[in-house]
C-alpha cells in the first residue's frame, strides 16, 4: 500500500522549490518536505482498534531526547516503534518517520496527546498517514541526478 | 436661633439649656479615665519586656534553625511593642498636661469635639505575590534559597504579628492565614503593614564562625554567595532599618541568631476598606545583593473589613411614642426603641429584644434621614423628635416622644452621636461588613502549599513505599475520575490481577512475550549495541532467561532513592539510538526508573522486551534495573504511580501506542 512520492504542500502557505530541503524545522516557516502517503486500516483487537506502532514527540515533549530527528529541535510526531506484522507495518510504516498528516490533520504543531487522539478516533478505521524520512529525500535526489 | 451643627443633621437650639447640658456631661467625662489607662500601659510594657527576656534565653539556647527563627520573630516583635506603647504612655503624658493646663483656663470654653465611636477593624488574607526569574522557578537552577518572613501589623499601639512563612522558590505567594482584628480603632486609623524576612539556610552571625566555617569550606564560594557573605559583613549596607527600627539603639539584641530586616510596608487606612479583596501597593526597602532579599511583585493583596461599634451596638434604646406623621394626632403608639446601625427598630415591649421577635416596625435612620427636634408641639409639652425619611421618593415622617425631656435629650444626643459616627466611618456604615473571629489555632501544617507532585512525592530510603503508592494511587483514582469516566483506558484492566492475557495478538508469533505480565518493571535490561537498527532482530543473552522470571512473580520491591534524577541524567548522556547499557545495582541503591507511559500492556514490556529477541522494541527509553533475573510484578498502584510520574515528569520523553 505504498503510495506516490509526493510534495507536502502543508496549509495555504505553499512554497515551491527546486531543491528538496532538508528535513530542517523552523517554526513559523512553512515546511516542504518529501512525503509518503501510507494508508493504513486498523485492526481489530477485543474492543479496540490498534494500528500497530508507537508514536514520540510532540510540542509538549522534550525534542533532546528524540532518537530519530536529525535537528535536535524538532517537535514533530515521530514513530518510534513498529509491531511487526502490525498494519502499521504492513502499510509501509517505517521507524524513525515523522508523521506530518493524519487524515488531513496536521501533526506537525500538536502536543503529545493530541497526536495519539487523532491516531486513535474510534469511528475511523482507516487513517491515511503522510510520512517523512530521510532515505526518501535521498531517493528521490539520486533520481533527479 | 437654630444653627445647624455642619457636621451633623440633627439640629438644635443654640444656646439652649439643651445644649450646654449635653456638653457639659460630656466633657466631664473624660478626665477620669487618664491615670488607669496609664497603669494599664505600664502593665503592658512589663509584660513584653518579661517576654523579651524569655525569647533572648530562648534564642541563645536553641540549637533548630526553625526555633531560632521563631525565637528572633517573637524577639523582634516584643522589640516593636515595647516601642510602640513607649510612646504610647509618652504621647498620653502629654495630652495630660496639655488637658490640665486647658481645664485651668477655662474661659476658652469646650470646644464642640464630638468623637466618633470606635470599631472593629480587621485585616485577613493577606497575599503577598512573588516574581521569581523564570530560570529559577522552572527549571530548578541554584540551591533552594529559602527564607522566613512574617508580617507585623500595627494600629496605634496594638500590635500584632501573623505567623512566620518559609519562602522558597516553589512558592507563588506568600500567603498568611491570620485574620487579625483590632478591637478598639478610630475611623482615621493607620494600619501599617510590615513584612519582615531573614534568610533561612546559612548564618551569618557573628557568634557562630564555625559553623560558617565548615560551610564555606565544603561548598565553593560562588559569586552570588560571595556577594552575599559581602553584604552581610558590612550590616549598614543592605537596608537601615533592621530589627525594629530605633530598637536597636534603646534595646540591647543579642548578636547570635537570624536577624529579621525590614523587608516592605505600607499603611492601610478607612480609604482602604472594602468589604472585599483589594490590592494595594507595597513599598519595598531592600535589594537583590541583601541576604534577606525575597523577590515581590509589589502588591499586597488583603480584605480590610471595619465595623464601627455604631453599627454593632445598640446605641440608646428606650420607652419611646410614636406617631407617624399626618396621621391622627392622639394616635401614639408606645413601643421600645433600640437605636442599632442604620435602624431604629421600635419593640411592643422590651422582653421582645430577648425573644427574638421582629420589630413593630423599623425606622431607618442613615445618611439620607432628617431628624429635626422641635421645640414646641401644640398636644403634648414636651418636646418631640421627628424623623424624616424619602422611601422610594415619598417622605415619611415620623414623630417621637419620649417620656421627660431628658429622654428627649439623650435621644436627640444618640442621634447626634450616630450621624457623626456614620460620617466619619463612611463607607463602613452603609452595611455591615463581616468579620470572622480567628478560630482557635489548629496546629500549623508542614505540608507547602504549592506544591508540584514531585515535592510531595519527595521520598526518603526509610519511607515505606506503600505510602506513596497509597498517595499516588489516590491521585491516579481523581486524575481518572476527572478524565475518563465511564470506559477505562485499555491499559488500565493491565493492572488488575487477571489470569491470563487480555489482549493477545494474533499476528504476532512470539504470544509468551506478548503476553501482558504487567511484572516488567525491574528486570534487567542489557541490551547489545546494534540494537538499533529497524527491523533487525538482535537476539540477547537473556533470552533464556526471560521465561522464568514470568511464572515466578516476586516482588521485590526496592525502595527509592533520589537518585532518580541522577539516573535520568546518565542516561540522557550516554544519548539514545537504544544503547543503553544498564549497570546492576546492590539492591539498596537501585532506582527504579518510571516507565514511559504505554497504553498497552506490550509496550509496557518494551524495556524487558528489548532483552529479549523481540526486535522492534529497541529505541525503547527507560530501562529498568534489578540485580537479578527475577522480575517483579508489583501491585496496580506502583504500577499506577509509575505510570503516572513517567507521564507527568518533563524529562521523559513519552511514546505512546496507538
Amino acid at each position: 500500500m505504498k503510495g506516490p512520492l509526493s510534495y507536502l504542500q502543508p496549509g495555504r502557505n505553499t512554497k515551491v522549490s527546486d531543491q528538496s530541503e532538508t528535513m530542517s524545522f523552523i517554526p513559523g516557516q512553512p515546511v516542504t518536505a518529501v512525503v509518503q502517503r501510507i494508508e493504513i486500516r486498523k485492526l481489530r483487537q477485543g474492543e479496540h482498534l490498534i494500528l500497530g506502532f508507537s508514536i514520540g514527540g510532540g510540542i509538549d515533549q522534550d525534542p533532546g531526547q528524540n532518537p530519530f530527528s536529525e535537528d535536535k529541535s524538532d517537535k514533530g510526531i515521530y514513530v518510534t516503534r513498529v509491531t511487526p506484522e502490525g498494519p502499521a507495518e504492513v502499510a509501509g510504516l517505517m521507524m524513525g518517520d515523522k508523521v506530518m498528516q493524519v487524515n488531513g490533520w496536521d501533526m506537525t504543531m500538536v502536543t503529545h496527546d493530541q497526536a495519539r487522539k487523532r491516531l486513535t478516533k474510534k469511528n475511523e478505521d482507516v487513517v491515511r498517514l503522510l510520512v517523512t524520512r530521510k532515505s526518501l529525500e535521498q531517493a528521490v535526489k539520486h533520481s533527479m541526478m | 436661633m437654630f444653627c445647624r451643627n455642619q457636621t451633623t443633621r440633627a439640629t438644635i437650639a443654640r444656646g439652649s439649656a439643651l445644649e450646654m447640658e449635653i456638653r457639659r456631661g460630656k466633657f466631664r467625662r473624660s478626665v477620669f479615665l487618664d491615670t488607669l489607662q496609664d497603669s494599664d500601659i505600664q502593665k503592658k510594657i512589663d509584660h513584653e519586656i518579661r517576654m523579651r527576656d524569655g525569647a533572648c534565653k530562648l534564642l541563645a539556647a536553641c540549637s533548630q534553625r526553625d526555633q531560632a527563627l521563631e525565637a528572633s520573630k517573637s524577639l523582634l516583635t516584643c522589640n516593636i511593642r515595647i516601642m510602640a506603647y513607649m510612646s504610647e504612655l509618652q504621647r498620653m503624658k502629654e495630652a495630660q498636661v496639655m488637658q490640665r493646663v486647658a481645664l485651668r483656663s477655662s474661659d476658652a470654653g469646650p470646644t464642640d469635639d464630638r468623637l466618633p465611636c470606635k470599631g472593629k477593624v480587621a485585616i485577613s488574607d493577606l497575599r503577598i505575590p512573588l516574581m521569581w526569574k523564570d530560570t529559577e522557578y522552572f527549571k530548578n537552577k541554584g540551591e533552594l534559597h529559602r527564607c522566613a518572613v512574617f508580617c507585623l501589623l500595627q494600629v496605634g499601639a496594638e500590635i500584632h504579628d501573623t505567623d512566620m512563612v518559609i519562602v522558597d522558590r516553589t512558592l507563588t505567594d506568600i500567603c498568611f492565614d491570620n485574620t487579625i482584628v483590632f478591637s478598639e480603632a478610630s475611623p482615621g486609623f493607620e494600619l501599617r503593614v510590615e513584612l519582615y524576612s531573614c534568610c533561612s539556610e546559612e548564618d551569618y552571625s557573628a557568634g557562630s564562625t564555625h559553623r560558617k566555617l565548615a560551610s564555606k569550606l565544603s561548598s565553593s564560594l560562588g559569586r552570588s554567595a560571595g556577594k552575599k557573605l559581602r553584604v552581610a559583613m558590612d550590616p549598614g549596607a543592605c537596608s537601615p532599618i533592621s530589627n525594629g527600627g530605633g530598637a536597636t539603639l534603646l534595646l540591647p539584641l543579642p548578636s547570635v541568631g537570624p536577624k529579621y530586616h525590614l523587608l516592605a510596608h505600607t499603611t492601610l487606612s478607612l480609604s482602604h476598606v472594602q468589604d472585599s479583596f483589594r490590592t494595594h501597593d507595597l513599598s519595598i526597602s531592600g535589594n537583590e545583593e541583601c541576604s534577606h532579599w525575597v523577590p515581590l511583585y509589589g502588591n499586597v493583596c488583603c480584605r480590610l473589613a471595619a465595623q464601627p461599634h455604631c453599627m454593632t451596638q445598640q446605641m440608646i434604646s428606650g420607652c419611646l411614642k410614636v406617631k407617624q406623621f399626618g396621621g391622627d394626632p392622639q394616635s401614639w403608639t408606645n413601643v421600645y426603641g433600640v437605636l442599632k446601625g442604620t435602624n431604629l427598630f421600635c419593640y411592643h415591649r422590651q422582653e421582645d429584644i430577648e425573644a427574638n421577635v421582629e420589630p413593630a416596625f423599623t425606622i431607618s435612620i442613615n445618611k439620607k434621614t432628617r431628624i429635626r427636634a422641635s421645640e414646641k408641639d401644640l398636644h403634648s409639652k414636651a418636646q418631640s423628635i421627628c424623623i424624616s425619611n424619602h422611601y422610594g421618593g415619598e417622605e415619611v415622617t415620623h414623630t417621637l416622644s419620649a417620656d421627660s425631656r431628658e429622654d428627649t435629650h439623650r435621644w436627640m444626643e444618640a442621634f447626634w452621636q450616630q450621624f457623626y459616627d456614620m460620617s466619619q466611618w463612611k463607607q463602613c456604615c452603609d452595611d455591615l461588613m463581616k468579620i470572622e473571629l480567628p478560630s482557635p489555632r489548629k496546629p500549623t501544617l508542614v505540608t507547602s502549599k504549592q506544591g508540584s507532585l514531585y515535592h510531595e512525592m519527595v521520598i526518603d530510603t526509610s519511607d515505606d513505599i506503600s505510602t506513596v503508592t497509597d498517595i499516588l494511587a489516590r491521585r491516579m483514582q481523581e486524575l481518572e475520575l476527572r478524565s475518563q469516566l465511564g470506559t477505562s483506558p485499555p491499559w488500565m484492566s493491565l493492572f488488575e490481577e487477571s489470569p491470563g492475557c487480555p489482549r493477545t495478538h494474533n499476528r504476532l508469533p512470539h504470544s509468551p512475550l506478548r503476553c501482558p505480565r504487567p511484572g516488567l518493571l525491574s528486570s534487567e535490561a542489557s541490551l547489545t549495541s546494534d540494537s538499533y537498527s529497524p527491523c533487525s532482530t538482535s537476539p540477547c543473552s537473556r533470552h533464556s532467561g526471560w521465561a522464568e522470571p514470568l511464572s515466578s512473580p516476586s516482588s521485590h520491591f526496592r525502595p527509592r532513592t533520589l537518585s532518580l534524577d541522577a539516573k535520568l541524567s546518565t542516561l540522557r548522556g550516554r544519548g539514545y539510538g537504544g544503547v543503553l547499557q544498564c549497570s546492576c545495582q546492590p539492591p539498596s541503591s537501585s532506582s527504579l526508573a518510571p516507565i514511559p507511559a504505554q497504553r498497552i500492556p506490550q509496550a509496557t514490556l518494551s524495556c524487558s522486551s528489548s532483552t529479549s529477541s523481540n526486535s522492534s522494541s529497541e529505541g525503547s527509553h527507560s530501562p529498568e534495573l534489578s540485580n537479578g533475573t527475577s522480575f517483579s510484578r508489583p501491585s496496580s498502584a506502583r504500577r499506577s504511580l509509575r505510570n503516572l510520574r513517567a507521564k507527568l515528569d518533563p524529562r521523559n520523553w513519552l511514546q505512546s501506542q496507538v
